[in-house]
């Protein structure tokens, strides 16, 4: 267990350099030095020497950067003219919300893919799993915005049940407005639920209930026990790894969920620095996400050797 | 949103051996059509596709259309006899614009993922193959990549080159490359141990040879897999620059687009604005799919019974 | 494949386009339902308004001296002028007048062949207590005067280096004496409308935790104490907190605030002003985007909010369920600047019956129409035809350019231009005669531009691609490209023909070019030759020579003539005005219209409530 967790440490740890020079080279595509890009076309002079001073833009570009990673993990994203904050302030204030909404689609789609894959191994070929595979495969074809704003066109429009946007909110107060942020949690649980259970339709989880299934009532286990104990402890741990694989493209899909309902987190300050060209905010935010990504990954698989002992030899 | 069955197939414990090569190849890619073509909804998502190309490409030549002038006297005309999908804010034909939509749409899409997979082969393919300190540099170059939400990049890039379709086409392709080459590179690491290729080299033959001959032949399968959910999600991308704006400039449009125009208006009640761009979309992308998933039940079953 | 996953399959194909069809047919859109009715009845005394601030402009900068960067007239006008006042204050609902009751001081005095200005400031006071003195305003002019390259209104050769001496007269009298003799109509307006007191007693330190002194007196203290000032301010969270922001001299005074530009802001119970708070509390709202804010507008959680342009077809919906609405114009001109320094397109820019032709293709009305949905003003000149005011020539109100494409081509054919065989013109006939293209056009040269214009607009997206549509029937092709306002800003600029910021050809950005805080709109901030607006570098010296008669010469008649001359000579393509926004405004809050033509100020100090 110890081999194996150091090998991943290692590795993330050498993924984790790679972001950094993914975003250091973002840096450097934008138009014009760096610094006249990050501080907007008023910059004095002056300004952009002290920048450049304290970045070292006029060292060469290995030096560049080492310094510009010393400053990143010192926590200074920088300053973001068009907001007239820090980076850093800016990021860690809508940190928690996209936390929060990446962190309940991935557990609400975890909770209703496994039993819902479950079901359909067991229940293969009958009605249930015909309308569980067509379901997934609608949510997976369709893009994010469009699966939205049909549900914001059914429960808020029709129904008057739910908001159609996120009211302006801070996090504090996304927690005790659960109903506010009912439409974009129940989107992004979609998405994922389907991304999930398109896993499950593959022929190896498919063929992992089978087998454990025969194994267990050659034993003479009964059928609801076959299921629930050894099936889904087998199941949970590709599962797991799926969680840490597929957090990229969640948070992708997080991203333009937060710009159709207006939700305070990452995504909607990306999509809003895009929009600026505010640069240092936009770099900033790919760094954060690039990390988190990475530490969600290791952690998931960590877990994943936990429950399935058969990884951590191979 | 990348195909995650092809990262999972190739860390789970239970993939198939693939273990043909050469003349053998051929049959068993005659052997994987004839499969396909009993495969009712791959058959069906072919015919979608076709028809789908043929609205988009063919449409205009028969149903022409002003797509190029603005006509502020129709605008948001309701769908009628002359306008069958009603016009748009700037006196476009709806009907019309779809088909410009599509066409953009799909010609980005198609282009990305075959440039995609072929790049993302070939990386995986020499990675795999070269092992050691090489194979580990690319590989975690890729892991790297695939950390950081594609759309970020994506919508950065954007920004900073004004789209156009052919800036489009590269800017999809460049994160759409990395899942082809893990996957390639799954194959290779099995292939290079395999006798028959090692033999290759002991018989004088270059590692070029051994990577062209063998080692890509065999991936063909699982390639062609891939570049068809590549599509898919490749429209599903396009779409996403078009909504938040970064699409195709006019007076072209795609799809994305023009369902981020249709939504400014959405309480105004022009839906002929709305549903068509977005059920363009969702049809396109499903029937990519089922082809998708008839390819690999054609593959992957010759593959097992071997 | 397997079979028993076929019939799956199929049921997967049914469901997948069936459900996607299913789902999107059950919605449509309903317009919002009718609310509550209103009748007018008695003065309702408390009560909190809810404002909409304009989405994606949140104010995050509170001292009121605003460097460049933070320049940004939604946060002046509707955030900081709240707490402090400026001096003057103009505007008296739509009428361009300088509104004595609500300004700080007495009207100025001129002498001395308008040489000399006096200002004698009322006797109001600070939140806490102390008077607001001529101190105040020698404490901002020394900061201007230190800092004036961090000043964003700062023009080279006005105000403050206009001004050679201040003298002081007791503790309420300020002289200024100018370099030359000004229009005082003018220098009111434009300069003096400037001017805004800060709390000496209050601000002048150069620490948090150091001394108030008189450090403003010296240009290396006035410095130090800009910069600390500047720091404070920079820290958005401490901006309700920091007891520096609570000496205000303004109806109002800020009790909450977040970085997302979130304010509450209660009534300060110490000022002078005539006009007293009715309402408890002032809310402003930030939004990201202009839906979010429509959204909570329909769900009645605004009490003036705004309709976006792209629903305001839904304007009976709202006025239905309990809202007035009214569009909010601002003293303004809406213009499309041509670079005449440009290398190649400059000399073609540089002769007057191209830009004619131009303009000749702009169908004002059509625009306003199927654009605007009706909330346009139509603007053919440097004043626009409305809000009413008595600076419109009566010959510019009669559209002496208006949409023509017959006499637009007639005027590019007669000079030379032919059509060529891909629909753009070309000069055939190039020389410097007065049937010829004109000097430095080579042969062959196409009538082809590059147009830049501001992102996140839809109507300012539309008008552009009209417009690109409208000139091909000219023969002149537009290339279009967007970026955000910001860039658009920064790139538009004055320079010469060598530098590299010379490339751009045409700029748009849709909200024009407004008179504040220069109210009289004379041509010396924008058609003059280096006027800071004049960013296609036009020169030309009757022009001068006019704009020098509006400064210098009362009286409307000067005003007119060269008005006239800018509306035929177009220096920069005249759009139709925008409003600022539609407004959205609950039946129940009064006081609030007509809204105020000049610059985008708020005084929710004189709205209240009826039952």
């Amino acid at each position: 267990m110890l081999r194996y967790s150091a090998r991943r440490t290692a590795h993330a740890v050498v993924v984790l350099f790679g972001v950094s020079v993914i975003v250091f080279i973002m840096l450097h595509l934008l138009p014009g030095s760096p610094a006249r890009a990050l501080l907007g076309p008023r910059a004095t002079p002056a300004k952009v020497a002290a920048f450049n001073q304290q970045y070292g833009y006029n060292k060469p570009l290995f030096i560049q950067y080492f310094t510009w990673l010393w400053q990143m993990l010192q926590g200074n994203l920088g300053f973001s003219v068009k907001l007239n904050e820090n980076v850093t302030t800016a990021i860690a204030s809508r940190l928690p919300g996209t936390a929060l909404l990446v962190g309940l689609a991935n557990l609400f789609a975890f909770v209703i893919a496994v039993p819902v894959g479950l079901m359909q191994a067991a229940r293969r070929n009958r009605f249930f799993d015909y309308v569980a595979t067509g379901l997934a495969f609608v949510f997976y074809s369709m893009p994010a915005f469009w699966l939205g704003l049909l549900l914001v066109i059914l429960f808020s429009e029709q129904l008057h049940l739910l908001p159609p946007i996120v009211p302006q909110a801070s996090f504090g107060q996304l927690l005790t407005h659960p109903g506010d942020i009912a439409l974009p949690v129940i989107t992004l649980t979609l998405i994922t639920t389907a991304l999930f259970s398109r896993y499950m339709r593959s022929s190896a989880l498919e063929n992992l209930p089978l087998d454990y299934v025969r194994t267990a009532r050659a034993k003479g286990m009964g059928g609801q026990q076959v299921l629930w104990r050894h099936v889904l402890r087998n199941a949970a741990g590709p599962l797991i790894t799926l969680v840490g694989l597929t957090l990229p493209v969640v948070v992708s899909g997080a991203i333009l969920v937060e710009s159709i309902f207006n939700y305070p987190g990452m995504g909607l300050l990306f999509w809003n620095a895009a929009q600026s060209e505010d640069y240092p905010t936009i770099l900033g935010v790919t760094l954060v996400v690039g990390v988190a990504t990475v530490v969600g990954s290791f952690i998931a698989d960590v877990l994943y050797a936990i429950v399935d002992p058969r990884v951590r030899l191979s | 949103m990348t195909d995650v069955n092809e990262q999972l197939a190739e860390i789970s414990p239970l993939n198939g051996l693939h273990g043909e090569e050469g003349a053998a190849g051929g049959r068993r890619l005659l052997a994987a059509a004839r499969t396909f073509a009993h495969n009712r909804l791959g058959l069906a998502g072919v015919l979608i596709v076709l028809l789908m190309i043929g609205f988009c490409f063919i449409g205009p030549l028969i149903y022409h259309t002003n797509q190029v002038y603005t006509n502020l006297n129709q605008v948001h005309l309701a769908p009628s006899l002359a306008h069958p999908l009603g016009t748009d804010p700037l006196g476009y034909d709806e009907l019309g614009r779809l088909m410009v939509g599509g066409r953009a749409s799909l010609e980005v899409a198609l282009a990305a993922s075959v440039i995609a997979t072929g790049f993302g082969a070939l990386w995986g393919a020499i990675s795999g193959y070269i092992g050691g300190l090489a194979d580990t540099v690319m590989m975690r170059a890729v892991d790297a990549m695939l950390s950081v939400p594609p759309l970020l990049i994506v919508l950065f890039l954007a920004t900073i080159y004004r789209p156009n379709v052919p800036v489009l086409i590269i800017v999809v392709a460049l994160v759409a490359w990395l899942i082809p080459s893990r996957l390639v590179r799954g194959e290779a690491l099995r292939l290079r141990t395999l006798e028959y290729v090692q033999a290759v080299r002991v018989i004088g033959g270059s590692h070029w040879r051994a990577i062209s001959r063998h080692v890509l032949p065999n991936s063909i399968g699982t390639m062609a897999v891939n570049v068809t959910f590549q599509v898919a999600d490749a429209i599903l991308l396009v779409a996403a620059m078009g909504y938040l704006g970064l699409g195709i400039p006019a007076p072209g449009t795609d799809w994305g687009s023009m369902l981020s125009s249709g939504i400014d208006y959405i309480y105004s009640g022009y839906w002929w604005l709305i549903y068509p761009p977005g059920i363009a979309i969702v049809v396109t992308v499903v029937a990519f799919n089922f082809i998708g998933d008839a390819l690999r039940d054609a593959f992957e079953v010759r593959l097992r019974e071997r | 494949m397997k079979t028993e996953h076929r019939a799956g399959r199929v049921m997967a194909g049914c469901l997948a386009i069936a459900a996607s069809l299913v789902l999107a047919a059950c919605t449509t859109s309903s317009a919002t339902s009718a609310g509550t009715s209103t009748r007018s009845g008695a003065i309702v005394r408390g009560g909190t308004a809810v404002f909409a601030e304009s989405a994606g402009a949140p104010p995050n900068y509170i001292f009121p001296l605003d460097a460049l960067q933070y320049f940004n007239t939604s946060d002046i006008n509707q955030f900081q002028f709240l707490m402090w006042r400026p001096l003057y204050w103009f505007g008296n609902g739509t009428n361009i007048v300088l509104n004595t009751r609500l300004s700080m001081a007495n009207p100025p005095t001129y002498s001395q062949h308008d040489q000399v200005v006096t200002i004698t400031l009322k006797h109001w006071a600070w939140s806490d207590g102390k008077p607001v003195t001529v101190r105040d305003l020698l404490f901002w002019l020394n900061l201007l005067r230190a800092n004036r390259e961090d000043w964003g209104e700062y023009v080279p050769g006005y105000f403050p280096d206009d001004v050679t001496k201040v003298t002081t007269s007791g503790a309420y009298s300020l002289t200024l004496h100018l370099s030359t003799s000004v229009n005082p109509t003018w220098f009111t307006f434009n300069e003096l409308s400037q001017l805004e007191p800060i709390p000496q007693h209050a601000w002048d330190k150069t620490s948090a935790s150091g001394a108030v002194g008189n450090f403003d007196q010296a240009a290396a203290g006035a410095r130090a104490v800009y910069k600390f000032l500047n720091s404070q301010s920079l820290d958005l969270a401490t901006y309700a907190s920091n007891p520096l922001w609570q000496v205000v001299d303004g109806p109002w005074r800020l009790s909450q605030f977040s970085a997302d530009g979130y304010a509450v802001f209660v009534p300060n119970k110490n000022y002078s002003g005539p006009v007293k708070a009715h309402l408890a509390k002032f809310v402003e709202q930030p939004f990201t985007s202009e839906s979010a804010e429509y959204s909570d507008l329909r769900s009645g959680a605004l009490t003036y909010g705004y309709i976006p342009v792209t629903d305001i077809a839904q304007r009976s919906a709202i006025a239905a369920s309990g809202y007035t609405v009214n569009p909010w114009y601002l003293w303004s001109m809406n213009i499309i600047p041509v670079n005449l320094h440009n290398p190649t397109a400059g000399p073609i820019f540089s002769q007057a019956y191209i830009r004619q032709a131009m303009q000749r293709m702009i169908n004002e009305p059509q625009y306003v129409k199927a654009i605007l949905s009706g909330y346009g003003i139509l603007d053919y000149g440097p004043v626009p035809n409305g809000p009413p005011n008595r600076y419109i020539a009566p010959q510019v109100m009669a559209h002496p350019l208006a949409y023509d494409p017959k006499a637009a081509n007639a005027l590019l054919t007669q000079h030379g231009w032919t059509m060529g065989s891909n629909g753009t013109r070309v000069c055939t006939q190039p020389g410097s005669a007065s049937n010829d293209c004109g000097p430095s056009i080579a042969r062959g040269a196409p009538l082809a531009f590059n147009l830049l214009y501001s992102s996140g607009s839809v109507a300012v997206d539309a008008e552009m691609r009209a417009f690109k549509s409208a000139l091909a029937g000219a023969g002149i092709t537009l290339n279009l490209s967007q970026a955000p306002a910001g860039t658009v800003y920064g790139t538009a600029v004055t320079c010469s023909a060598s530098q590299a910021s010379c490339k751009w050809e045409m700029a748009y950005w849709g909200n024009g070019w407004e008179f504040s805080p220069d109210n009289y709109p004379s041509g010396e901030v924008a058609f003059s030759t280096g006027a800071v607006g004049n960013f296609g570098s036009y020169s030309n010296r009757q022009m001068d020579q006019l704009v020098n008669e509006t400064t210098t010469t009362s009286g409307l008649s000067a005003f007119f003539r060269w008005e006239q001359y800018t509306a035929q000579q177009v220096p920069m393509l005249f759009m139709p005005l925008m409003p600022y926004q539609v407004s959205a405004i609950s039946a129940s809050l009064h006081g609030t219209v007509p809204q105020p033509a000049d610059g985008l100020s708020l005084t929710p100090e004189s709205w209240y409530f009826t039952r």
